[in-house]
């Protein structure tokens, strides 16, 4: 999440109106007000609208919503007779190059904080961590056009930002500390990106580093601003958002020639939406003039086009409007959620349980009415409680995350009764008897289903407890089952039988072997079972 | 005053005649043991109704050896009987006492030896010797050498000196009901109405003679479980669906860019496994790269099948609802899941990596916004919410979006849940055609609340006597 800081001075100047009628207001087009100190607020947008992610983007919306400047914002743009060549060898290492040169900046120490901020949220919320999008600002009164940008022999050298000394491209992926943070975007690469002026002055190697020579200071009057990345639109927007962002600050916005293209352009898109297709959606009465009224709120051009149509205007920062439904969303916002009747949906229906609800809330009755106590324990796990200390055999069908939290969550459990075995070590120190059981998902080869199981440790707990209980959870639930020696190593050779439904093995209960209890530093005995929801009769088909 | 068992009535009743008495007579009395009668006094000590003493007595008791001395005499007084005037050594040797009576004899000084004859000393006698082993005393040196030379034993006995007190007395002459006590009421007293004659021991109301533990559900299941039962009586159908998905229906399907942070590494689990893409998928495809045959531009760029057959863990509940309204295409569709979801989360006391979620989705010709604000406020009244409120969100798959706060007192607004209708790029590939109201909650956020718990670990890992201490029935007050 982007959060973004508002200086409550810069934001009344250019909002128009006081702190706290934006204040009160601001969370109403989509934030949340993280912090309120004495100059400033900290505001969380969403990513969707990275529009909003400078002071000058707030206050162009909040103009909006609080009915001081409605409707489309103009951005006048002219050629800057400035030309920028791209190197076909970019093709597959980064092909989109945007620019645009913004005249008439005054920074002070905030300002620039301002825009480098700005810079950092677009890098995350559009650029992808720079790989699709990475954004530079350079003095462009330190550089002379035409400018190129070309795919590089790795040994040029240049002086980075924040060095003295120049240094090749491959050393600064090694030693500089962005080239290391971005190092993976490029390094596959034979030629890196790389910007560079009519005399050869490197401006900037995209997405890594500029060059020490363009950088940005309070004396700044004029700005080159390029945007390289993978993605048209999305470098395309990035663009818009720095340069309507600073023609709000006041600053003029030039275009570059790329390729023939003179760019950008800032104009709005536009889009003709149903009015009574937004109607039907929200649940609220409109007409294409008081849809058009509410569209211009949220700095939209709105015209309307007969009684049902309405012609809109997106502006160019806009980059979240794909669909007309999300211009329908900011109809609701600049109508209110708070006074958009809300009515239950009319239609009648009946509720019906899932049967492998219904199946384990019946199991789980069963378990109370022998004084078993639920527990609920992670579903992730390890082989190590699985298998290793259960003397069990790896199961084939077991899931491993390919990338896990710890050494303690790398599985997905196929049994319950580890896991129980897990809880009784943790409640060693509780009064006894203690019987534990569960009931839930188990992972079998992507194939989710439900188990049941059962614990109970006290000095007398043995097989007949076991052979007991689990006859009881097995009869409540109408499982008709027979039982066979069984191999389980979990359990005392002798002491332990499994659960034979249809001829098919489908649990298994005894007396919890001394190595395993040794091995889950458990010091009394342990009778357990568990078994397969499955063989429920009439069980749904998973 | 507790009540008094028939027992201590019974020593009361004998301590009355005899004042004051030892505990073996008193248990001789009373034909009970003399440790019950200690017990028993003890109780009505306790009472202020009698006194206990405890008297340790030093004893001398003879053993095997000394048993016949005492009868005999010392083996010493034997030989010195035996005596007389020309007894000789050799006579003196047959007798039976001479091995251990000699050598005391001469240690003693009572006998001379001159060549083969023995004489007494004069005045020769073990009379104190004798008196001795027949009157022991702590005092007496003989007696300390007749211990060492194993002939006695001194034992230490604990008496018990039980008396009554005023008290005792008092309420004795008040007069005490000393019919036999029933505890256990048994099958013969009851048929054969004997009970009728009975008279019940009367136990102390103050004291819980121990804890027990029923057997119950989970404090989260019972939450889960009221949850369910809401939505069921609201008109939903439960879904269940599989832990593991394909990424195709927890993220493509819905609409989520291939490049987005939320399927990166190191927010996602993946699997190694992976699924073919089922019918169809070429809609989604054209949806994501174009915005298919809808007013979307899709996200452009190039989707990429492998990504979207990779397996997940989910990461919500939507991938179970949206493969139920892919084949249940026709309204109404009310549904609900409460599963468990998986993030790749850092654990700490307010974030896990795997918690339950809640999601309710409804699906209807002229289903709308204001409709899906009408389920939340009904869900959460009923979950006994009282303030609800509504401000707008954003989801990658829903459009409109907003975020459901309920008002908790004490606390102030807590955000509880996202909302929103499916967009487009969701419901068309899959040919659904009417609007999809969705909303989710985290369910172990509530938990946590209601609960009071610091650590949501805790859910998961518990301790046994939490769970035992949690009432079923829990009184909550707005919700909480």
């Amino acid at each position: 999440m982007a959060v973004i800081t508002l200086p409550y001075k810069y934001l009344e100047r250019l909002t128009r109106t006081d702190k706290k009628t934006i204040l009160d207001k601001v969370a109403f087009i989509g934030s949340d007000v993280e912090r309120i100190e004495e100059d400033h607020a900290d505001v969380e947008f969403f990513p969707d609208r990275p529009d909003l992610f400078s002071p000058e983007g707030v206050a162009r919306a909040m103009r909006g919503y609080l009915g001081i400047e409605t409707g489309l914002s103009v951005y006048p743009v002219k050629p800057s007779g400035i030309s920028f060549t791209v190197d076909p060898a970019l093709a597959n290492i980064r092909p989109v190059l945007g620019a645009a040169v913004i005249r008439g900046v005054s920074f002070d120490d905030e300002s620039i904080q301002s825009i480098m901020s700005l810079q950092e949220s677009l890098h995350w919320a559009v650029g992808r961590g720079r790989s699709k999008v990475a954004i530079g600002i350079h003095d462009l009164d330190t550089v002379k056009p035409p400018f190129h940008y070309i795919a590089s022999p790795r040994s040029r050298k240049f002086i980075p930002l924040d060095y003295t000394e120049s240094m090749t491209m491959d050393e600064i992926l090694n030693k500089h500390p962005k080239g290391r943070d971005y190092a993976k975007i490029v390094k596959d690469f034979p030629l890196f990106p790389l910007i560079v002026d009519k005399d050869d002055h490197v401006l900037s190697f995209p997405p890594i580093i500029n060059g020490e020579r363009t950088r940005v200071t309070l004396d700044t009057k004029n700005i080159l601003l390029d945007t390289t990345g993978t993605d048209k639109r999305a470098v395309g927007v990035a663009v818009n958002i720095i340069c309507t962002a600073m023609a709000e600050a006041g600053a003029t916005i030039e275009s570059v020639e790329i390729g023939g293209v003179e760019t950008p352009t800032l104009a709005p898109a536009e889009r003709t939406v149903s009015v009574n297709e937004c109607s039907r959606l929200l649940g609220i009465e409109l007409t294409a003039s008081s849809m058009a009224d509410l569209l211009r709120k949220m700095r939209f051009g709105a015209e309307p086009a007969g009684a049902d149509k309405l012609k809109v205007k997106v502006p160019c920062y806009r980059a979240d409007i794909m669909h007309d439904w999300d211009l329908f969303e900011d109809v609701a916002i600049a109508y209110g959620y708070d006074k958009i009747m809300d009515l239950a949906p009319k239609t009648f229906t009946v509720g019906k349980p899932h049967p492998v609800q219904v199946n384990a809330a019946l199991a789980r009755e069963a378990f109370c009415g022998l004084g078993y106590l639920e527990v609920m324990p992670f579903t992730l796990t390890s082989e190590d409680v699985l298998y290793k200390k259960m003397q069990r055999e790896e199961k084939n069908g077991v899931l491993h995350v390919m990338h896990p939290i710890s050494i303690e969550n790398t599985v997905v459990r196929t049994e319950l009764l580890p896991l129980l075995l897990e809880f009784l070590t943790l409640n060693r120190h509780r009064e006894l008897p203690q019987r534990l059981f569960t009931v839930g998902d188990v992972v079998d080869s992507c194939l989710t289903y439900q188990q049941a199981a059962g614990v109970s440790t006290h000095p007398d707990a043995d097989f007949s407890e076991a052979y007991v209980s689990a006859d009881a959870v097995l009869h409540e639930l109408s499982i008709d089952y027979t039982v066979k020696e069984s191999a389980d190593m979990a359990f005392i050779e002798g002491r332990r039988g499994d659960i034979i439904v249809a001829g098919k093995k489908i649990g298994v209960f005894g007396e919890i072997h001394p190595s395993v209890l040794n091995a889950f530093e458990l010091e009394h005995s342990v009778a357990a079972f568990e078994f397969d929801l499955r063989a429920v009769p009439g069980y749904p088909v998973l | 005053m507790a009540e008094l068992t028939q027992n201590e009535k019974r020593l009361l009743a004998i301590l009355e005649k005899e004042k004051k008495a030892d505990a073996p007579h008193l248990a001789n009395l009373l034909d009970a043991t003399p440790e019950a009668v200690v017990q028993w006094a003890h109780l009505a000590g306790d009472k202020g109704l009698a006194t206990v003493e405890r008297v340790v007595v030093k004893e001398f008791v003879y053993t095997d050896e000394g048993k016949a001395y005492a009868q005999n005499g010392l083996p010493e007084t034997q030989l010195l009987r035996f005596i007389l005037p020309g007894t000789t050594l050799a006579d003196l040797q047959k007798h039976e006492a001479f091995k251990i009576g000699f050598g005391q004899l001469r240690k003693k000084g009572l006998v001379k030896v001159e060549g083969t004859s023995v004489t007494k000393t004069a005045g020769a006698s073990t009379d104190a010797d004798e008196a001795a082993i027949r009157n022991p005393s702590d005092a007496d040196p003989k007696t300390k050498e007749l211990i060492k030379r194993g002939i006695l034993l001194e034992s230490e006995t604990v008496r018990y000196a039980i008396a009554i007190t005023p008290a005792g007395l008092a309420l004795v002459k008040q007069g005490l009901d000393l019919r036999g006590e029933t505890g256990t009421l048994t099958r013969d007293q009851i048929i054969s109405g004997e009970w009728k004659n009975a008279n019940f021991r009367k136990y102390d109301v103050s004291k819980l003679p121990k804890k027990a533990y029923p057997g119950k559900i989970h404090p989260y299941q019972r939450i889960i479980a009221e949850m369910r039962e809401i939505l069921l009586e609201m008109g939903f159908t439960e879904l269940y669906g599989g832990i593991v998905q394909q990424s195709y229906w927890n993220f493509d399907a819905l609409f989520q860019p291939q490049d987005h942070p939320a399927r990166e590494m190191q927010d996602t689990f993946y699997l190694r496994e992976t699924l073919p893409l089922p019918k169809g998928y070429e809609k989604v495809k054209a949806m994501h790269e174009c915005g298919g045959e809808t007013s979307s531009t899709g996200w452009g760029g190039v989707w990429k099948e492998e990504k979207a057959e990779q397996c997940v863990l989910r990461t919500h509940t939507t991938s179970v609802s949206i493969q139920y309204l892919a084949s249940n295409p026709n309204p109404p569709v009310k549904a609900f899941c409460i599963g468990r979801v998986y993030r790749r989360e850092t654990i700490d006391t307010t974030h896990l990596a795997e918690f339950e979620q809640l999601e309710g989705i409804v699906m209807d010709e002229g289903v709308t916004f204001g409709n899906l604000l009408g389920i939340l406020r009904e869900f959460y009244h009923r979950m006994g919410f009282e303030g609800v409120r509504f401000k707008p969100s954003y989801y990658p798959y829903t459009e409109p979006s907003l975020d459901a706060e309920v008002y908790v007192e004490g606390i102030g607004w807590i955000e509880m849940g996202g909302a929103g209708i499916f967009r487009e790029e969701v419901t068309a590939p899959l040919g659904i055609n009417y609007p999809v109201l969705a909303w989710g909650l985290g369910v172990s956020r509530i938990a946590m609340l209601r609960l009071g718990l610091k650590d949501l670990r805790y859910l998961h890992k518990s301790d046994v006597a939490f769970l035992r201490e949690t009432p079923a029935l829990r009184h909550t007050k707005g919700g909480i």
